[in-house]
């Protein structure tokens, strides 16, 4: 019933979004919700930090480019090939990782995500090496920031509705299990590896996604799309929204990347506001904006309480 | 007489400390097969070693005929074994409900089919859930976060999972540890109800629970089998007498 | 040919010893803390940029060797004080982001105290230049600096093995708990392992100046593999954190003679191979 308000509030807002902020700000804002919203769903629901995220950020927004640069592919199938793509590389990839529990997995998956920055960064013939990949045009129907953004907008709810169905479902209550207490969950006759596999790899399958659209939205790959910077980023924005809730991450999405598009531009030194912001939150607000949301709420609703007791 | 779980000469050692060294029982299909022994005298271990949370480091154990040994605990379930750890082993953030859906929905009829449904829709798993949470008596908790119960209702719902597995066999260490004595009496009844209708073998160190309960006792002390018996069999045995009365009280 | 493989193997072990060193640290703090510290690649980028300053200030290269690693160790239990002190009793996942965050402030700090273009420093006096080894002529300084580390890595070695201290350190690392039990202050194990792997990063940084030079992101760079070293020496092991740094720093320097732009990409399929073949590590009991 809640979620039923949350999810009209969002359509509001997706649909004044592009007045209150540039379309490509706005549509920025959309495609890391995204990414924030499926990193959560293995760091809330499932209990895994990975530090690899950018890998299949990266990875589908170069395969976007690719496509569309020398294939010339239609739209539809550059989406469709860039989120296979990424959901293969998950696959082996997490494969790998989840054979270590904890900490070894968050190691793993950050190493794995320096080897594929490398292979970005030292293909230049494919890639375009640090200089990124220029030159990926929109079709020319969307070639309008705001009717890129139309589209953009309703992928995101498209997949906001996909991943609530999976946190609903029965992968989504023994992932949730799996974060609470890993060995019963095993006890009790569930291959944890198995699961924890599937989690990253749904995951990396909207954040390959989410990456290739990004792709469109500037028309080039940055080098940044596939450093682990960016797998911090995206942790960031998880944990700043608030992990603990299904809809946190949208919001942390939206203030991480209205806080890098407003200081970036100010003062060059902004990753250092960004490590300050980020350390306040790890230390005194772990459960993110959504935690002061709840906060505040419980503050009114204890002043309101006792204005009415006497 | 057939033994439902026979384990042969297990060991296991981490290191230098031999947690379990040649220990064999048989457990008859339909007793309460309970383990005492101090602290520290390898009895979890030994639990660990059948469910597969560790590997034997020698021995065998069987299950109804079969050679089990090494087998994942994730793959226990599905033969009928069920298991409840020493400390409360719950889903702290999951509702009661929940903790117990997670045991009936691995151990569900109906695989296949859609799977993005809504995890109550499982066919099948709701009326386990239902029954199990109605046999320890919880249903009125059904909608809670298991974090807020108090730490007797836990142990009841730790059951409740256990049993949503619908085993033959149940493993269950010490049921009562840090239970206040209210809480024991009412787990103990609880146990009581539950003897004839599964195989179990309990952990526990309350001696009176053990010698009403049990139907066999095996001892064990400093990870060896100390002795096997009847309850009054055990209570007679001067070595046991020795190993508790002597070093321990 | 031989005499190109020889000098790469060289120059592979030379900044293998660099890499153990940096790892052996991270290790530590892994074993113990049960962290991996993100920050330990700007504490390396500390070391040698200190070192920089160190070096205008008193004019001698090993001088300020000597002293700038103790300004990455109070660095380093600055860290351990006000955050992963604090953080203990939540998810070990926010001490690590914790420490993340702080090296994103700390790269930023290197820009704004020395700027962000690279620097270099030269090799003390006596050990510019290069002497004939027979098969190859090889760079005075960098034989050095193997000594330097194989004496270094020696002397924790036997710190940890031969010192009272150094074995609550290797008991943290088998079983925490156990040493609380036997009534150590855990607190004060904690933060001598953060001030310990503080400064091996610390000297690691400032060896590596005359060889690897002078940039901000010179710890973002590093810090991937020591991680790679710490997965494959298998946690907590210091003999394994020095084998995998070696193994790490060859492998890559003999792929620049065979491909170049793999170089970087190699080290990364070896670890990933070493998880499925040995997910424990070399030398890793767990
Ligand atoms: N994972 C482990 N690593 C190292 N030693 C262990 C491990 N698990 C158990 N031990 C050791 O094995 C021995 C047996 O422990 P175990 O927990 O099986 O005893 P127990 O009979 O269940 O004791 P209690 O009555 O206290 O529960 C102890 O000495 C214990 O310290
Ligand atoms: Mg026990």
């Amino acid at each position: 019933m809640r979620d039923r308000w949350i999810f009209l509030l969002i359509v509001g807002v997706l649909a004044v979004g592009p007045f209150v902020q540039r379309e490509v700000i706005a549509t920025e804002i959309l495609i890391f919700a995204v990414v924030a919203l499926a990193n959560n769903l293995i760091l809330g629901y499932t209990g895994m930090l990975s530090f690899g995220q950018a890998t299949f950020f990266g990875v589908g927004a170069y395969a976007a480019g690719l496509l569309t640069i020398h294939a010339g592919l239609p739209l539809p199938v550059v989406l469709a090939a860039a989120t296979v793509l990424a959901t293969g590389l998950a696959v082996l990839i997490g494969a790998v990782c989840v054979q270590r529990i904890g900490l070894y997995f968050i190691m793993l998956t950050f190493a794995f995500n320096q080897m594929f920055y490398f292979i970005a960064y030292s293909w230049t013939t494919l890639t375009g090496g640090e200089d990124g990949l220029p030159g990926v045009r929109r079709p020319a129907a969307l070639a309008d920031d705001l009717t890129f953004y139309v589209l953009v907008a309703l992928l995101f709810l498209a997949c906001l509705l996909l991943m609530k169905r999976v946190v609903d479902s029965p992968w989504g209550r023994v992932f949730r299990a799996i974060r609470d207490n890993e060995a019963r969950a095993a006890a009790v006759g569930h291959d944890v590896r198995r699961y924890k596999l599937l989690s990253f790899t749904i995951s990396a399958a909207f954040t390959g996604f989410a990456g290739a659209l990004y792709s469109l939205l500037y028309g080039i790959v940055p080098i940044d799309a596939i450093h682990w910077l960016r797998s911090g980023d995206i942790v960031f924005m998880t944990l700043i929204g608030g992990s603990g809730h299904f809809f946190g991450p949208i919001i942390g999405a939206a203030f991480f990347i209205w806080l890098s598009e407003t200081v970036s531009v100010v003062w060059d030194r902004w990753p250092m506001i960004l490590g300050v912001v980020f350390a306040l939150v790890v230390l005194f607000l772990r459960g993110g904006v959504v935690e002061l949301i709840r906060r505040g709420h419980g503050l009114v609703t204890a002043r309101g309480g006792a204005a009415t007791a006497p | 007489m057939s033994a439902l779980l026979e384990v042969r000469d297990v060991s296991k050692s981490f290191g230098a400390v031999a947690a379990v060294a040649g220990v064999s029982l048989a457990v008859t299909e339909g007793r309460l097969h309970s383990i005492i022994g101090p602290n520290g005298a390898g009895k979890t271990t030994l639990f660990n070693c059948i469910t597969g949370e560790v590997q034997p480091t020698a021995g065998r154990i069987l299950y109804d005929g079969r050679d089990i040994t090494g087998l994942p605990p994730h793959a226990l379930p599905a033969l009928g074994i069920a298991r409840s750890f020493q400390r409360t082993s719950i889903f702290p953030t999951l509702t009661v409900a929940e903790n117990v859906w997670v045991s009936a929905y691995a151990r569900r009829e109906t695989r296949g089919g859609p799977v993005l449904v809504p995890a109550d829709r499982v066919e099948g798993v709701g009326e386990t859930v239902r029954a199990a949470l109605a046999e320890v008596g919880l249903a009125a908790h059904a909608e809670r976060p298991a974090a807020v119960l108090a730490h007797g209702d836990q142990r009841l719902l730790d059951f409740a999972i256990a049993l949503a597995a619908r085993p033959r066999l149940l493993l269950l260490d010490e049921p009562t540890a840090g239970l206040s004595r209210q809480e024991t009496q009412r787990v103990i009844a609880y146990i009581g109800t539950l003897k004839g209708r599964y195989t179990i073998v309990l952990i526990e160190h309350k001696m009176d629970v053990v010698m009403t309960l049990s139907d066999r006792v095996s001892v064990m002390y400093f990870g060896r089998l100390l002795a096997e018996g009847t309850p009054p069999e055990i209570r007679g045995d001067a070595r046991v007498r020795e190993a508790y009365l002597g070093k321990r009280a | 040919m031989l005499f190109l493989v020889v000098s790469q193997i060289i120059n592979g072990v030379v900044t293998g010893m660099i890499y153990a060193l940096v790892g052996v640290g991270l290790t530590l703090i892994l074993g113990v803390l049960n962290i991996p510290n993100f920050a330990h690649g700007v504490l390396f980028a500390f070391g040698a940029y200190i070192l920089l300053s160190v070096l205008q200030v008193v004019g001698n290269f090993w001088l300020a060797l000597l002293i700038a690693p103790f300004g990455v160790v109070l660095l380093g239990l600055l860290l351990e004080l006000v955050g992963v002190r604090r953080l203990y009793t939540a998810h070990h996942d926010y001490q690590l982001l914790f420490l993340f965050a702080v090296a994103l402030i700390l790269q930023e700090t290197i820009i704004l105290i020395w700027g962000p273009i690279g620097t270099s420093v030269l090799p003390p006096a006596g050990l510019q230049g290069a002497v004939n080894l027979g098969l190859t002529v090889y760079p005075k300084y960098r034989l050095a600096v193997m000594g330097i580390t194989a004496a270094i890595v020696a002397g924790t070695w036997l710190f940890l093995t031969r010192t009272n201290v150094g074995a609550i350190v290797r008991a943290g690392i088998e079983n925490r708990e156990m040493v609380a039990v036997l009534g150590i202050d855990i607190q004060k194990v904690f933060a001598l392992t953060f001030g310990l792997g503080a400064w091996l990063a610390g000297v690691a940084g400032g060896l590596a100046s005359p060889i690897m030079g002078l940039t901000p992101s010179m710890g973002f760079d590093i810090l991937p593999i020591a991680f790679v070293i710490v997965v494959v020496a298998g946690l907590g092991s210091v003999p394994g954190a020095i084998l995998a740094g070696i193994l790490t720093g060859v492998a890559q320097s003999l792929t620049t003679i065979v491909f170049p732009e793999a170089a970087n990409v190699v080290i990364y399929l070896l670890m990933g191979l070493m998880i499925l073949v040995r997910p424990q590590g070399l030398f890793g009991k767990r």
